[in-house]
This record gives C-alpha cells, structure tokens and sequence, in this order.
C-alpha cells in the first residue's frame, strides 16, 4: 500500500496536539491512518453529488438527557493536565490590546 | 440638512434557563463560581466525549419561537461553527446554520405610544463560549486566563429583519423581546450579567445613497442600545454629509466615553466552515410536543397590556408600566380581587410600591407586602380612615415589617381627624400663628392657602382630613375678610 501520510507528519501531529507516543504506537497508527485515508481515496471515486452528509441518518428521535445537572468528578483533575495554569484559570498568550479588553469578553 | 432613513436590525443573545448545560450535564449556575469547576470532557472539547442533548434546551427554544409567531420548520439540525479562540476550547460552537428552530416570525410592540412591528427573521439555538479575564494579580504579565465554566450554557439567537427605524423603536423592540422571554421564563433577561445580550445593526440611507451596513456590540443595557444607536446615527450623518464614507464593520460601545469604537483587525468577513455536526442527529420536533407547547403559552406582555387597557381602562403608559414585569402585574390583578378601583391601584403601584422595592432592593415576590394587605391598606384610603400621606408612612411599615395596615394604624392611634368641630379649632390656632400668610391669601395668594394647610397637617402629625380641612380654612378665611 502507497503510503501518503509520513511519520514525521504524524510525530508533529501529535507534538501539537500535546500528545506523547511510544515508537511502536506511532507505527501502528501510521498504519492506521494510512488504511482510512485509502479507504477516502476510494470513496472518491463514488459520484454523490446529489447525496446530502446526512442522508445515512434517519429523522428518529436523537437521545436526549433530561435538564438535571450532575457534576463530574474530574473537574479537579482538569487543570493538571494544563500547560499553564494560574488562579484556577487555564493561561493562554494575551489575546487583546490593552484598549480592546473590555469589549472582548467572548465572541459569540 | 439631508434625509436620512434609519434602518436596524437586532441580534438577540437570551441564556435559556436550565438546570445543565446545552450538551453535557455540568451545571449552569456558573456566576460567582470558582473558574473551571463547573466542566467535563464534553464541554471542555476532549477527545473521545460526545455531545448530547438536553430536551429542556428544545423546550424553551420553541417556546420563543412559538411565543414569536415563527414558522417551526419539520427538521432542524446542528451545525458546526468553526473559529480559533481560546474562549471555546473545542475550536468551534455547535450552532444552527440553515436548519433553524424557528423562521419567518415577528413580534409587536409599542414605541412612543404607536403600535410597531418587527419580523423577526430565525431564532435557533446553540452554546455559549468561556470567559476570558484580561486583568487579576493572579495573571502572569502578557496573558489572559480562561475560564470555561459558561462553555455550552445553551442560548437561543434572536434575529429581527432590519425593521426598526430609530434607537427609540430598536430600545422598545428589545424591551419587549426581553419581557417575552421573561414571561415564558425561558430566559432571565439579565442584561447586566449578559444573560441576554443586544447587537445591532445599523444603516443610514437616502433617495440617492445605499446604506452601508455597522455592526454595534458590547451594549450591556437597555440605556446603551439607545446611547450607542443614537451615536452611530450621528457619527453616519455627520460622514456622509461630509461626503465621507461609512466603512462596512463591526464597532463596539465604549459605555464610559460614550462613543462607539471600531473593532480593529475583523473587517474580513469570516469563513466559519460550517458543517452539519456528524456527533449530533438531524431530529424532528413531533407535532404533539409543538401543540403542548403552544397550548401551555401564557398571556404574553403586549396581550395582557392591551388587556389591561380595555378592562381596567388604564393608558397604554400606565398598562406598559404595569406589564413590565409578570409578577407586578399578577400583584396588580391581586390587588384588584380585594379592591376594585383599578387607577387607584395602579397609581399606587408605581409610585409608592416601586418606591419602596427600590428602597429595599428586592422584588415584589420577595417583599413582605401581598395583595391582599396592599387593598386593605386602600380600602382604608378609600374610605377616608388614613389620608393618603398617612397611608404612605404605614405603607412603608407594610414593606419593613409585614404588618398589616390596620394593625399599624391601630397600634399607632392613626385616624383621620374628620370632626369639623376639633379641626375649626386647630384651622383657628394656625391662621393666628400665621398672620402673613392669611394676608397673603387674602390678597390672592393662593399659594399660601397650601402653605396653611401644611400647617394644619403638621399640627395633627398629618391626621387631618386633607379636603375637609381645605374647606374648613376657606370658611374660616373668608369670614376674616
């Protein structure tokens, strides 16, 4: 099999993604990886102009969960994982001007 | 000067009130909580969790919707909304893109006095993103600090076509979306703590100039939609008189300087990728749940003022007053079960009731006034046992202690003075303590008529029967002549 994505794309896949492989997983997921991509090659060669990305669902009901909140149990867990924490905050670069802080709360 | 039409459009944000999330089941009681204590893998976007969700958040969309006349369409669906901001970790917002909750609705309102439309173009739900701190000691110089607590609060968006011709029509139309949305409790409506939030935007047109389209946000209040439209109005007029152009942006309102600011470094439009989300279903609302819905909607603001107005005959301004509020007007119609002089009740209502709520901070469902109290403390009013100053001193005394008006009077040993006897005497006493102002009077002064009946009411700590004591002092005066 041709192989189209290369270990030193998948090693800096996972480098950013923040994610650290033994040398075996990473040849198993090369594999892996290599397999679904040829999989998409051949799928391409079907015509499905005139399908929808939906039409494999059908129009039942989604699951829905009732609105009764429950906490989960590793939130205190979360900030550990976190590069860069400080007060209970995850810490990222600056994102604003000083001038633009106050209007940029969020942007939705 | 040229013509200018105005022409706005608003963008509605309204937190929807449930006990979870929008797809997980963190809680939503996210104000004053410590940062990052309210997540789990779903709303904080980790590999592997699956978004599902919560049917309260399907409820109360289509209850706005419903409640706004849409069309509620057979499919909706969940799209994808991609951007890179630290404020949603999972790097895009599941939304709604061209299958929305809710289209081709509108809603009316008053604006100074004239009934007014605006259609409202969708409504469709989707998440709420973190907060984001810029300033704390805790914040190592040249960061921000992220919070994602509010992360999948689910909201509804509210989109009007631009039918609103003046800030005037855009502060009325939001009032009243707010009101909607209180009254079907779908949302709290709170401005101030942005659980619902106003965009607008803006154009300034002529017979000879295309408007050119503004986006303003960042406006926390009603009082600054009002402020940052009537600017943007001004600023628009001011360039293309001056043969200036208006450029084509997203500008925020600057509440202190008063001043709308271009927000720098957005003038490209977006490219947000949408795509249908492959975690979630497309899903169909049955119509038994659309027709419980619309049948369990109450009495919405601009029915229950127009009832107001033809049942109790009150003025389209005081009915507006009264209906601002669910719970104020449900006090009001209380009020009326025991007393049945609606204007009384009404006036009553926004003077002293709002004046002493105000005082003590709190709301009518908290206060220890109920209707009930309120018409015995009226009926005493009405049937000249209190004057209306003494009614207003036992009123405050309602609200502090929960007392009833009758126990207050008693314990007090208010009563009207209404013997004509014992008032001539004390009208007497006054117009001899006061000679200048009897010369006043009766040299045309009516103005010092008011000055002795204050006297009088002083005398008897405000006892005296305002109208008899009135025609008492005219008598006696005119005999004086």
């Amino acid at each position: 099999m041709k192989e189209v994505v290369y270990l030193s794309e998948l090693e800096k896949i996972a480098r950013l993604s923040k994610l650290g492989f033994s040398a075996e997983e990473l040849q198993s997921f090369l594999r892996d990886i290599n397999d679904i991509v040829a999989h998409f090659e051949k799928l391409n060669q079907l015509d499905l102009q005139d399908v929808s990305p939906t039409s494999h669902l059908g129009g039942g009901e989604p699951p829905f969960f009732s609105d009764e909140p429950q906490a989960w149990e590793g939130s205190e867990e979360v900030l550990k994982g976190a590069p860069w924490v400080a007060g209970g905050y995850f810490i990222v670069p600056r994102i604003v001007d000083k001038e633009e802080k106050e209007n940029e709360d969020r942007r939705i | 000067m040229s013509d200018f039409t105005t022409t706005i459009g608003l963008e509605v944000h309204c937190q929807l009130l449930t006990q979870a999330k929008m797809f997980c089941r963190c809680s939503t009681d996210y104000i004053g909580k410590e940062p990052n204590t309210l997540v789990c893998p779903v709303c904080l976007g980790l590999p592997g969790s699956l978004p599902v969700l919560n049917q309260k958040v399907v409820e109360l969309a289509l209850r706005a919707a419903l409640a706004l006349h849409c069309q509620i369409l057979p499919q909706t669906l969940f799209h994808r909304k991609n951007y890179f901001y630290p404020d949603l970790p999972k790097g895009y917002q599941i939304s709604q893109y061209n299958l929305p909750i809710g289209i081709d609705g509108f809603l009316e309102f008053y604006s100074q006095g004239v009934r007014k439309k605006a259609r409202i173009r969708r409504i469709h739900i989707e998440e709420d993103a973190g907060k984001l701190v810029h300033e704390g000691a805790f914040l190592p110089p040249g960061t921000s600090g992220v919070d994602c607590n509010r992360c999948g609060i689910p909201l509804v968006e509210i989109v009007t076509e631009p039918d609103l011709s003046s800030p005037e029509e855009a502060r009325d139309c939001l009032m009243m979306l707010r009101n909607i949305v209180c009254y079907l409790e779908v949302s709290d409506g709170n401005m101030e703590e942005g659980s619902l939030r106003c965009d607008a935007n803006i154009s300034l047109s002529s017979s000879s100039l295309t408007g050119v389209k503004v986006e303003v946000k960042n406006m926390n209040s009603f009082r600054s939609v009002y402020r940052a439209l009537s600017y943007e109005v001004e600023r628009q007029r001011k360039l293309l008189e001056e043969g200036k152009p208006v450029f084509q942006e997203t500008r925020h309102w600057d509440e202190i300087k008063g001043v709308t600011v271009s927000a720098r470094g957005k003038e490209e439009a977006e490219d947000y990728r949408y795509f249908p989300d492959p975690d979630l279903l497309p899903f169909s609302l049955k119509t038994e749940m659309i027709e419980e819905i619309k049948s369990g909607l109450l009495e919405l603001p601009l029915e229950k003022e127009e009832r107001f107005m033809t049942q109790y005959e009150l003025s389209q301004g005081e009915a507006e007053i009264l209906v601002q509020d669910r719970e104020i007007a449900d006090f009001f119609e209380d009020t009326l079960r025991n007393f049945n002089k609606p204007r009384m009740v009404c006036n009553w209502i926004v003077t002293e009731v709002f004046r002493n709520l105000k005082e003590l901070g709190t709301t009518i469902s908290r206060a220890k006034i109920t209707p009930s109290h309120l018409a015995e403390l009226l009926k005493m009013v009405d049937r000249k046992e209190i004057s209306g100053t003494m009614a207003k001193s036992v009123l405050e005394e309602m609200f502090t202690s929960g007392a009833r008006a009758r126990e207050i009077v008693t314990r007090r040993g208010m009563a009207l003075i209404n013997d004509e006897k014992e008032l001539e005497n004390i009208v007497k006493e006054v117009i001899e303590k006061n000679p200048q102002s009897v010369a006043d009077y009766l040299s045309g002064k009516e103005k010092a008529l008011q000055f002795l009946i204050g006297q009088v009411m002083k005398e008897t700590r405000g006892q005296a029967d305002p109208e008899l004591t009135r025609n008492i002092l005219i008598k006696v005066l005119s005999s004086e002549e």
